[in-house]
């Protein structure tokens, strides 16, 4: 059976809106800063439930 | 194009995962949630989805995401968003390259079929599935010159073209959805038609939710339509394809032994 239906243009940052700064340790525990990283590439962000479950 | 994946595991995890599996771009550690719920993608409501499918509640299951990709452009600003109700649920490595960025790699085994006035192909953008993962099925249909199949509504005594996956248990099969239709007017007819022409694609999301072991598949695919050309139509023509799909693992998981799985591995 299918969930309800959830409307993602209204959950989280927006389509056209400037993805929001985010400093977080990496699997090495260095800190990244996510657009400093990206380096004026374009990038894909996966969010995602766990790596361990 | 950089690659960055954001949950909620501790710095450890991620270290033994990105080791276990060779990853090397960055596995953000957002222990607590805390840039999670500053992003607002919380699923606050995981409990009433685990009610849907008779999941017991766990500890575990608190401050989770909704699951989904943002497609960030140069300047940083999000151009697509692609995301999903259930934590369980994703795309392919394969069908987000193509959704996300456009880039489409040729089915290796497509299944084929022709009737009358055309030829049609059908593969998924994965030739194997594992559970939860969402799969992209195209249908392509090449409509041979001259002739044009009429899409939905039409008027009566007319088959508009549709597509049925036959029933799967566990199988979740989305709306198709098919390019825009042309207008076609004929000077005889009160009613508007809309006719696809040429060689035309349409994509149905196909989501495999039955509990893993569920075995390979063969999915049943039935095109209906009607072919006409400017003076006359055809009679209306079905025609059907076979798409296998393998059924494989969750990352770092193995498939139940197939003897005490229903359907067992095929």
């Amino acid at each position: 059976m299918p969930l309800p239906p959830r409307d993602f243009r209204t959950i989280g940052p927006k389509e056209g809106e400037p993805f929001p700064a985010v400093r977080l340790p990496d699997q090495s525990g260095a800190l990244v800063d996510l657009h400093a990283a990206r380096a004026g590439r374009p990038a894909l962000v996966v969010i995602y439930r766990s790596a361990e479950w | 194009m950089a690659l960055f994946a954001l949950s909620y595991d501790a710095v450890a995890i991620l270290r033994d995962f990105a080791a276990a599996h060779g990853i090397t771009y960055p596995l953000l550690a957002d222990e607590g949630s805390r840039v999670i719920r500053a992003l607002g993608l919380v699923n606050e409501r995981v409990q009433d989805d685990h009610d849907v499918y008779g999941i017991k509640p766990n500890p575990r299951h608190v401050d989770l995401p909704y699951p989904g990709v943002f497609v960030l452009d140069r300047d940083g600003v999000i151009a697509q968003k692609r995301f999903h109700a259930s934590y369980r649920e994703r795309e392919t490595g394969r069908g987000l390259i193509a959704r996300a960025l456009g880039i489409f790699t040729e089915p290796a085994a497509p299944a084929t079929g022709t009737a009358a006035a055309v030829q049609a192909r059908a593969w998924t953008d994965s030739p194997s599935y594992a559970f939860f993962q969402r799969l992209a099925l195209t249908v392509e249909l090449a409509i041979a010159p001259g002739f044009h199949v009429y899409a939905a509504p039409v008027a009566d005594g007319l088959v508009p073209l549709s597509v049925e996956v036959a029933p799967i248990e566990g199988l979740e099969v989305g709306e198709a959805s098919w390019p825009p239709p042309r207008r076609f007017d004929m000077a005889e007819l009160a009613d508007q038609l809309w006719v696809h022409e040429g060689t035309v694609h349409g994509t149905l999301p196909l989501t495999f939710t039955a509990a893993p072991g569920g075995g390979d598949h063969v999915v049943e695919i039935t095109v209906r339509y009607q072919a006409c050309d400017d003076s006359s139509c055809l009679m209306p023509s079905s025609l059907r394809l076979e798409l296998p799909v393998r059924e494989v693992a969750l990352v770092g998981r193995s498939l139940p032994s197939p003897s005490v799985a229903s359907g067992g591995a095929r």
